[in-house]
């Protein structure tokens, strides 16, 4: 390959989230809680729709009606002049192609057609398996189907049409300036070779059917598709709507459960994005299209996780599908132990969101002063003079065992599937090991293009690292088959979810178009259909979100306790994404913090032990008042006083304070009450 | 918590500076142990090892144990002070095995034994069981010697000093200088510093005593666990085992794998800056020790503990034997 133009989608992996509102804001551009230049504000902030950048503040997160804004995907078009195979970072400019530019080579686009294809088809696919993880599909099993009452296999026409949610591909002309909803009315479209909408009327479309239960109203919508004012997509969820079916006493099938609730439906969904440049001069040129994630909303975006899903990602690229030789050879296995990791870009992110926990989690005073140290550690800094010298503190991923010890190793909160506590990314170690070796570059820079920031920047601002089953995405981000892999061949560029050859052209009005799909450990290698990632995911996303606040690590261990603590001992879950504890900005006077006050709180969430706390003590009310919670946000983003920059603070709750039962906040550490 | 017999009916014979001489001694053999076990446990490649674990878990308890002997201190009008401990020999301050009877120095499972900074074998971890080593009379009246040095065991030392501040604790200030990091550790505890003046400050005075010898070698000859209220509820798997016991699981098992350690003749320029960093972490350490409890709330304090103990660690991985002055 020499000298080709190729067109890509960037966040090559973007995510809507979910919110009440009919109104939306845009998904950050920027990675959550990393210092940005010539502002105070830090990375993970949402930006007002209708502006390139312009940060949210605490006023644009719900509606005039209180409601919960949506989180909008937008994604943007870049050309690359690629001479050769290509590299990661990728050696060519990227630019940015919206209506109206010209090309290097003169031609000029005239219009941009986009389509996606969202789906959901968690209530048909198989359960997750706590201890399991993506072991469950090992050696050739599977786990077992969720909702077994519907009779057939995974990719059974019987069970896809009785409980998947598809409906359909939606296309849209940038120059039409319209928008299509992916819902049961609006006729399914798609783009032609030559570049032309086409409506396929015949397809089949599902929703969930019959009498149903559905407590914050019909669900009816996947989201809608929409373009702004320079041609880029915008990606619109669902609402937050879930769905029940009866039972035989004509009671709403309870939620018994966290993660595979039977009888139940949610409007999360996920699924490819393409789209068609239109020239001019009559050309046409395909791109290489994205991928789409509706789930959860972003309750704290710019507290960074430890490990996020970009961490994971990078991880399996790095280390599996040979993204950059000069870090790791996949082939030897091993590290290059002269490969030095840019500090501000490949270390500092982990310095920087230990020290941002303390914002979501009852941290102890002795922790917070040295996660003060751990943050304030600089590239001139010799590493054996700070806090973080020789690793000591830092629970090795190499070390199977140390998987199971707790304080003082860190990460502190609980871990992977089948294993007590997190632990960092065996990519991450390795450059921390670098750097503790005085092996770094501190004015290297990440070297990355405009696209590839937001792919990485995307996927840094969602939960890594503890996959049962996850926020956003679960544990296929690690799966090699799960991606391009001739990316340097094709001109895809990395981190581009393979997708499923679909022919839109050929449908059958009466039965399923899409099948169970990609499973992982398969051998499955043709890609992904619409669906196939947000599977993997809790059904509805409420009560695992709402339950995953406060553990004793043998939740992923099968209830036997395997640390070095007591068994006891609480930790917590998801603490960067899913905010156990917070300070409410309305009770910061002077800029003193108050006592923290508990995420999810109000009428019904007191707890009689502490592992329940800050939860919605009935499942049920996980789906009907999900909108309610606050949003942990930076200082500096908050209206109506002035606060510390360095705080971050939970804005914009719907409880009622006023009618809680006292139920303080612990101190870490703190333990269940058997 | 057992109370003496009222200390009015007899006359004191302890004075107010025998008793801060006293508790200065219990301040510096707690922070003598913390730097002593602490290399021992940095010296285990294995972290996950039962040996580290249960080294740690002690580490942790002595830190606890010197907080608590502050906070007596200060509740007496004495901030303490840290100053450098020396790891000479067989000295380990204020304590004389041979005062014991029979003396367990002596006995041949912990022979032979070195207070000297070293990797856990058979030298250090001997000495760990000799500094917890049980009190085997401690229904006797305790020791009331002017020689502060000669106490047959820790038993034995707080035995004394629970006596004497019986004696004087109608000095009892309390709320003065008081430092908390560990109550969240302990949740069954019901206070871990000295609010209280006179009797009612006695009583948490004696609670600490009481947390400090039942974690440390257990009551008298009993082999129960410690009790609840002085066990740890947070990050200690073996919660109910005495730091005694717990040396001699470590003792009576195959000792784990230490890094191996050059002759000093061998060190290089790296291996000197981390002995340097090292020795500048503990003087720092030693210096904000001093602030924390004379109520200066220094910022660095845990900033320095923290890295004291990567530094000791950055030594051994690099065969460097760790020094504290």
């Amino acid at each position: 390959m020499a000298n080709k133009t190729v067109f890509r989608v960037h966040p090559s992996i973007n995510f809507a989230r979910i919110g009440s509102s009919p109104e939306f804001y845009l998904s950050p551009e920027t990675s959550a809680g990393l210092p940005l230049d010539n502002t105070a504000t830090t990375g993970g902030l949402p930006i007002k729709p209708g502006t390139e950048s312009e940060f949210v503040t605490s006023n644009d997160l719900r509606d005039a009606e209180g409601l919960l804004k949506r989180q909008a995907a937008r994604f943007r078009l870049y050309a690359y002049e690629l001479d050769g195979l290509d590299t990661y970072p990728c050696k060519s400019p990227a630019q940015e192609i919206v209506v109206g530019s010209r090309l290097a080579d003169g031609r000029v686009v005239k219009d941009i057609v986009w389509t996606a294809h969202i789906a959901n088809k968690k209530a048909a696919a198989y359960v997750v398996v706590n201890s399991q993880g993506v072991n469950a599909y090992a050696d050739g099993k599977v786990p077992q189907l969720r909702n077994q009452g519907v009779y057939g296999d995974v990719n059974a026409p019987t069970r896809l049409s009785q409980l998947m949610i598809d409906p359909g591909p939606r296309a849209i002309a940038a120059s039409a300036k319209t928008n299509a909803h992916f819902d049961a009315v609006t006729p399914a479209s798609y783009v032609d070779a030559s570049g032309k909408i086409q409506e396929q009327a015949d397809y089949p479309k599902y929703f969930p059917t019959g009498k149903l239960f559905e407590p914050t109203g019909k669900l009816n919508t996947l989201g809608e598709i929409q373009t702004d004012e320079k041609g880029r997509l915008l990606v619109l969820p669902g609402f937050g709507r879930t769905a029940a079916q009866y039972d035989e006493y004509g009671d709403p099938i309870p939620l018994t459960g966290d993660l595979n609730n039977a009888g139940w439906f949610d409007d999360a969904g996920d699924g490819p994005v393409s789209a068609t440049l239109i020239f001019e001069d009559g050309g046409v040129e395909p791109v290489f299209g994205a991928w789409v994630i509706c789930g959860d909303p972003g309750f704290a975006p710019q507290i960074r996780n430890v490990v996020s899903v970009w961490d994971d990602v990078f991880d399996v690229w790095v280390r599996e599908l040979a993204l950059q030789p000069e870090i790791y050879n996949p082939q030897s296995g091993t590290f290059n132990p002269d490969y030095q990791p840019d500090f501000e870009a490949q270390v500092r992110p982990i310095f920087r969101a230990a020290n941002l926990q303390r914002w979501t989690t009852n941290l102890p005073k002795m922790a917070l002063r040295a996660h003060d140290a751990v943050d304030a550690i600089s590239a001139t800094d010799e590493p054996n003079r700070t806090i973080m010298a020789g690793l000591n503190f830092i629970r090795n991923p190499n070390l199977p065992a140390e998987l199971n010890i707790g304080v003082p190793l860190m990460p502190l909160s609980v871990g992977d599937a089948g294993t007590s506590f997190l632990t960092v990314t065996k990519t991450q170690y390795f450059f921390l090991e670098q750097w503790s070796k005085n092996n770094f570059a501190s004015d290297k820079g990440s070297g990355l293009g405009a696209g590839e920031m937001l792919d990485m920047a995307s996927l840094s601002n969602c939960l890594g690292g503890r996959f049962v089953p996850g926020i956003e995405v679960s544990y296929t981000v690690r799966c090699e088959d799960l991606y391009m892999n001739d990316w340097r061949e094709s001109g895809a560029g990395p981190f581009r979810v393979k997708h499923k050859a679909l022919n839109y052209a050929e449908v059958n009005p009466k039965t399923p178009f899409l099948t169970g799909g990609w499973i992982p450990k398969h051998n499955m290698t043709d890609g992904l259909e619409p669906g196939d990632i947000s599977k993997f995911m809790s059904i509805p996303w409420q009560t695992d979100y709402n339950s995953c606040s406060i553990h004793q690590p043998s939740i992923n261990t099968l209830g036997v306790n395997h640390t070095n603590g007591n068994e006891t001992t609480l930790y917590w879950s998801w603490p960067s994404q899913r905010p156990d504890s917070v300070y409410v900005a309305t009770e910061v006077v002077n800029n003193v913090l108050p006592q923290q006050k508990w995420a999810i709180r109000g009428p019904g969430t007191y707890a009689l032990d502490p592992k329940s706390a800050s939860t919605f003590q009935k499942a049920l009310q996980s789906v009907t008042d999900w909108d309610r919670l606050g949003i942990v946000i930076q200082g500096t983003a908050i209206e109506g006083d002035t606060y510390d920059p360095e705080y971050y603070l939970e804005v914009q709750a719907r409880f009622d304070d006023a009618a809680n039962a006292d139920n303080p906040v612990l101190m870490w550490p703190f333990n269940t009450h058997g | 918590m057992s109370i003496p017999n009222s200390p009015q009916a007899a006359p004191p014979t302890w004075d107010i500076q025998h008793l801060r001489q006293h508790l200065q001694y219990a301040v510096d053999l707690e922070f003598w142990t913390i730097p002593f076990y602490m290399s021992a446990m940095y010296s285990i490649v294995d972290r996950s090892s039962d040996a580290f674990q249960l080294i740690q878990s002690v580490v942790n308890q002595e830190m606890l144990h010197l907080q608590s002997a502050a906070n007596v201190a200060n509740a007496f009008g004495l901030s303490p002070s840290f100053d450098a401990p020396l790891y000479v020999g067989q000295n380990i301050p204020h304590l004389n095995f041979s005062l014991d009877d029979p003396d367990p120095s002596q006995e041949p499972q912990f022979q032979p034994y070195s207070a000297e900074i070293g990797p856990l074998d058979a030298a250090r971890i001997h000495a760990m069981c000799l500094i917890e080593y049980p009190d085997w009379d401690s229904d006797d009246k305790p020791n009331l010697q002017e020689n502060v040095s000669q106490y047959a065991n820790i038993g034995e030392f707080y035995r004394a000093i629970r006596y004497g501040a019986q004696e004087l604790q109608d000095q009892i200030r309390g709320g003065v200088k008081q430092v908390d990091f560990f109550s969240s550790f302990y949740r069954n505890m019901p206070a871990m510093t000295v609010t209280e003046s006179g009797k009612n400050g006695f009583y948490q005075v004696g609670l600490l005593f009481d947390l400090i010898t039942d974690q440390g070698e257990g009551i008298a000859q009993s082999k129960d666990d410690i009790q609840t209220v002085f066990q740890n509820t947070a990050d200690d798997r073996n919660q109910e085992l005495d730091h005694f016991d717990k040396f001699e699981q470590i003792r009576t098992a195959p000792l784990p794998a230490t890094y191996p350690l050059k002759p000093t003749s061998e060190y290089t320029a790296q291996d000197q800056e981390v002995l340097e960093i090292l020795l500048e972490h503990f003087a720092g350490l030693r210096k904000n020790l001093r602030a924390l409890f004379n109520g200066k709330n220094p910022e660095d304090f845990v900033r320095l503990m923290v890295s004291v103990g990567a530094a000791i660690q950055n030594c051994w991985k690099q065969g460097v034997l760790p020094r504290f002055s």
